[in-house]
C-alpha cells in the first residue's frame, strides 16, 4: 500500500466528527468504491450513498422501447455502448431483441458508429446517444464528421443529460457531493463553486484508489469545520474553466430540453437534443418514432435508490426477483448501478 | 458514468491522435484539445481525448493531504 | 484437389478420401490412426480419464495459435487436470462449404505439432461438410482418453482451508488476443494467446511426488469462474491478493479501455492449482522450471470462512467480493 493511501485511510478511519452523508454522484465512482472495498474501511459516521450518475440507470424505459422499435420495425442497425445492451425495456432488452433479428452492434465510441455508417451506405445506422456532459461531445463529434463527409445514413437517438438539474434535485438528500471528475473536466467547476456559495458542499474527485481516498479525506475534514466548501481534488484533469472547445461544440449542435430520468421523473432543462439545424441526424425526426411512454416494473424501487432514500437491500425485489441475470430495474442491470454493485460486491464478509 | 483511461499520446495528425495505455493503442479524436504533442498524457473517454493531464495521481493526492 | 471445401468432400466418396489422406493422415497419421471403423488400441493398466470438448472460435487464426492447436490443448489440459497422461484422441470436423483447403492444412499441421508436444496420438476422426452459412468456417470436437498417474486423486471438491492458490502464468491473454483479432473496438496491442498443452508441467509436478488437491484449467470464463467453481464444490472460501495476480501490461491496457475484468477473460494455457501450503515452495520451483508455467504465482489461499465466495484483498488493504461471473462480457464505457 502506498503512502498516500495509508495517510488518507488514517484520516478517514479516525474520523470522529458529525455524521456525514456523501453522495457519490457518478456510477464509475460507485463501481470503484465497491471494487476497492472503500465502504468497508469507513467508520459509521461516514455514509456513502450512490446518486443518479449512471446514464444507463436513469435512461427511461421508453428509450429502450424506441431503440428496439427502430431495429425491428425500421430495420436500422443500432449501435450502442455495451452498457445498454441488457437494460430491460417495457417488454424486451436489446439483447433479447437481437434474438428476434434486431441488428445490434456494440461500439467503443460514437465515432465508430459513424464510420460503420460510412462503410455501409446501404444500412441506416442509429447510435444510442446516452451519457452526461463527458460523453455528449463525442456524439457531437460523430455528427460533425457525418456532416463533413456527407454521410446521410447516420443518426442519433438522444437521451443525453446534464448534471446541474440533478444536483439541484438531489442536494437535500445529502450533506455533500463527491462530484464526477470527468463531467467537470468538460464543464469546469463553476457550478460546484456556485452550489458552495448556496451552502451545498462538495469535492471533485478522480477515480484511482489514491484519488478517491484523498478526496474523501479532504471532504470529511472540511465538513468537520462546518462551513460550506468546494475543493477540486482532481486538478490534474479538471480545470476551473473545463473544456471550452467541448462546450462550444455541444452548444453549436445541441440545445437543452426537458428530460425524463428513470425513477426520478422529468427534470426541466436537463436533457440535450440536436438543434433544428442538425435535425437530419436526429433519429426521432428521421424515422418519425412514435411516442413511447414505457412502463417500468412497478415493484422496482430504483427511483428511491437513486435519490439515496433507500439502500438497495431494502428494496423488496433486490436479490430475489431482481438480480444481474434477471434485472427488474436499471440499477441492477448496469454494473455501475447501485443495486448491481451491492449485489455483486456483497455486503457482509 | 464516465469510464476514463489515462493514456500517452504517440502521434497526432489533424484531429486524430494515437494513444497508448500500457501497450494498448487506439485512434482517438483529438478535436477537443489544442497543441497536443507526442508524449503528452490525456484522459480518454468514449474514443475522445477530453483533457490534457499529468499522469501522476499519487503526487497530486499526496499534495492535497499535505494541505489538511 | 480443389482450393476450397465443397459438399463433395463430405459425401464419403473419392473427394472425402482425398481430404483424409491429403490433409488429416498426412499430418496426424501414426501407427494407431485407423482407416477402419474404430481404432484398436493396446491395453492400459491404470484408471482412465476421458473427456470431450467442442471448439468454435472466431477468428480461426489468431496470434499464438489457431483452432487446431486450441482443440488439442483444450482436451489435453482437461485430462492433465485429472492427473491423467493423455494417450489417445479423436477429432470430428464440421467444415463449412467454401473453407480454404490450405487453411485446413495449417490447422491440421498445428494439431499434429501440439499433439506431438503433449505426447498424445490422434487415432480416429470424422469429417462432415456443412452448407455455406450453416457453420462458421470450421468447428472441431476432440475427445481424449488418458491414464491417471497412480495414487493421484484430484477434483474440484478437494480444496482445504489453508491451501495455497496458484495460477501458472499471467491471465486473460487468450480472451484479449481473440477480442483484438476480431477488431470490434479498433484497439491494437501485442498480445498473443497463451494457448498451450500443459501435460509436461503437470507430469513434472506429479512425478516429483507432490500431490496438489485441485488442478483446473482456466478456459472460458477465466480464472474467476474456476475459483468460484472450486469454492462451491469444496465448500470453502477463497481469498485473493489482488496485487499478486499476474496480468501483462498490454492486457491491462486493453481491459482498462473497455472496462473489463481480466479475471473473467479466457485463458487456454493456464492452470489454477490448489495445493497444501507446505508443498507450495517445491511446487513453485518445479513450475518455474517448465515451459509455459515460468510465470506461476501464488495469488491467494483457501479459507474456512466465506464459503462459496471469492474475496479479494484490494489495493487499499480492504476486502471486497470478486463479483460472481455471469453475463456476456460487454464493454463498459459510459
Amino acid at each position: 500500500m502506498n503512502q498516500t493511501i495509508e495517510r488518507a485511510k488514517e484520516i478517514l478511519t479516525r474520523y470522529d466528527g458529525p455524521h456525514c452523508r456523501i453522495m457519490e454522484v457518478c456510477g464509475t465512482h460507485t463501481h470503484e468504491i465497491f471494487r476497492q472495498g472503500i465502504r468497508r474501511i469507513l467508520p459509521e459516521q461516514i455514509e456513502l450513498i450512490s446518486g443518479p450518475g449512471c446514464p444507463v440507470c436513469v435512461t427511461p424505459v421508453g428509450f429502450i422501447d424506441e431503440a428496439i422499435w427502430l431495429a425491428l420495425e425500421k430495420g436500422v442497425t443500432v449501435c450502442t455502448f455495451g452498457d445498454l445492451v441488457r437494460v430491460p425495456g417495457t417488454e424486451a432488452s436489446l439483447q433479447t431483441a437481437r434474438g428476434k433479428g434486431a441488428a445490434v452492434k456494440v461500439v467503443y465510441t460514437p465515432l465508430d458508429a459513424e464510420r460503420y455508417a460510412a462503410e455501409h451506405p446501404d444500412k441506416q445506422v442509429v447510435f444510442l446517444s446516452v451519457g452526461f456532459e463527458t460523453t455528449t461531445p463525442s456524439a457531437c463529434l460523430a455528427v460533425r464528421k457525418a456532416q463533413q463527409d456527407g454521410i446521410r445514413n447516420f443518426s442519433l437517438l438522444t437521451a443525453n443529460k446534464t448534471m446541474p438539474g440533478a444536483y439541484e434535485a438531489m442536494k437535500d438528500s445529502t450533506d455533500l457531493f463527491l462530484y464526477p471528475g470527468h463531467v467537470h473536466a468538460i464543464t469546469g467547476t463553476g457550478i460546484c463553486e456556485k452550489l458552495a456559495e448556496e451552502g451545498v458542499s462538495g469535492v471533485c474527485a478522480g477515480f484511482t484508489a489514491s484519488e478517491l481516498l484523498a478526496a474523501l479525506a479532504v471532504a470529511v475534514t472540511r465538513y468537520q469545520e462546518g462551513k460550506p466548501f468546494f475543493v477540486n481534488c482532481y486538478p490534474r484533469v479538471v480545470r476551473p474553466e473545463g473544456s471550452p472547445k467541448a462546450q462550444s461544440l455541444v452548444a453549436a449542435m445541441m440545445e437543452p430540453c426537458d428530460e425524463e430520468w428513470r425513477g426520478i421523473g422529468v427534470i426541466p432543462g436537463s436533457g440535450m437534443r440536436l438543434k433544428e439545424s442538425c435535425q437530419m441526424y436526429d433519429a426521432r425526426v428521421r424515422f418519425r418514432v412514435p411516442e413511447m411512454a414505457g412502463r417500468a416494473n412497478p415493484a422496482c424501487r430504483c427511483g428511491q435508490v437513486l435519490k439515496g432514500e433507500l439502500l438497495p437491500p431494502q428494496c423488496k425485489v433486490f436479490g430475489k426477483a431482481c438480480t444481474p441475470e434477471h434485472p427488474v430495474g436499471a440499477c441492477m442491470v448496469s454494473s455501475e448501478g447501485a443495486c448491481s454493485a451491492w449485489y455483486l460486491y456483497g455486503q457482509n464478509l | 458514468m464516465c469510464v476514463g483511461l489515462s493514456a500517452k499520446v504517440v502521434s497526432v495528425k489533424d484531429d486524430v491522435a494515437i494513444v497508448d495505455a500500457s501497450g494498448a493503442r487506439r485512434k482517438v479524436s483529438a478535436a477537443l484539445l489544442s497543441d497536443l504533442e507526442p508524449g503528452d498524457f490525456v484522459m480518454v473517454h468514449a474514443g475522445t481525448a477530453i483533457a490534457k493531464i499529468t499522469d501522476d495521481d499519487e503526487e497530486e493526492s499526496g499534495a492535497l493531504l499535505d494541505l489538511l | 484437389m480443389t482450393d476450397t471445401i465443397t459438399m463433395a468432400h463430405g459425401a464419403g466418396g473419392k473427394q472425402t478420401s482425398e481430404l483424409i489422406h491429403g490433409i488429416f493422415e498426412k499430418h496426424l497419421g501414426n501407427e494407431y490412426f485407423t482407416a477402419d471403423d474404430a481404432a484398436v488400441l493396446p491395453p492400459v493398466c491404470g484408471r482412465l480419464a476421458m473427456t470431450t470438448d467442442g471448439f468454435i472460435v472466431s477468428p480461426q487464426f489468431f496470434p499464438g495459435g489457431n483452432i487446431g492447436k486450441l482443440s488439442i490443448c483444450g482436451t489435453v489440459n482437461d485430462l492433465s487436470c485429472m492427473g491423467a497422461r493423455p494417450l489417445y484422441m479423436t477429432c470430428a470436423f464440421v467444415i463449412e462449404e467454401g473453407f480454404r483447403i490450405d487453411e485446413l492444412d495449417q490447422i491440421a499441421a498445428a494439431m499434429a505439432k501440439t499433439a506431438g508436444e503433449a505426447g498424445v496420438r490422434l487415432v480416429a476422426g470424422d469429417t462432415k461438410v456443412a452448407g455455406k452459412g450453416q457453420c462458421g468456417g470450421v468447428f472441431i470436437t476432440t475427445t481424449g482418453v488418458g491414464e491417471i498417474v497412480e495414487g493421484v486423486r484430484m477434483s474440484g471438491a478437494c480444496a482445504r482451508p489453508g491451501d495455497a492458490v496458484i495460477v501458472t502464468g499471467d491471465i486473460g491473454r487468450h480472451g484479449t488476443a481473440i477480442l483484438l483479432a476480431r477488431d470490434d473496438y479498433g484497439i491494437e496491442a501485442e498480445v498473443t494467446s497463451d494457448c498451450a498443452p500443459l501435460w509436461k508441467p503437470v507430469e513434472a509436478v506429479l512425478s516429483s511426488g507432490l500431490r496438489p488437491h485441485v488442478i483446473r484449467d482456466a478456459t472460458r470464463g477465466g480464472v474467476g469462474t474456476v475459483l468460484y467453481e472450486i469454492a462451491a464444490e469444496s465448500g470453502v472460501g477463497i481469498r485473493l491478493e489482488t496485487e499478486k495476480i499476474p496480468v501483462q501490461p498490454a492486457v491491462r491496457g486493453v481491459t482498462g479501455m473497455l472496462g473489463l475484468e481480466p479475471l473473467y477473460l479466457a485463458c487456454e494455457g493456464r492452470l489454477v492449482i490448489i495445493c497444501p501450503q507446505e508443498e507450495t515452495g517445491r511446487l513453485m520451483e518445479i513450475l518455474h522450471g517448465q515451459t509455459c508455467t515460468e510465470g506461476a504465482a501464488v495469488i491467494g489461499c483457501i479459507t474456512a470462512e466465506n464459503k462459496g465466495r471469492v474475496v479479494m484483498t484490494t489495493q487499499i488493504g480492504a476486502q471486497t467480493l470478486l463479483p460472481e461471473p455471469g453475463n456476456e462480457l460487454l464493454p463498459r464505457i459510459c
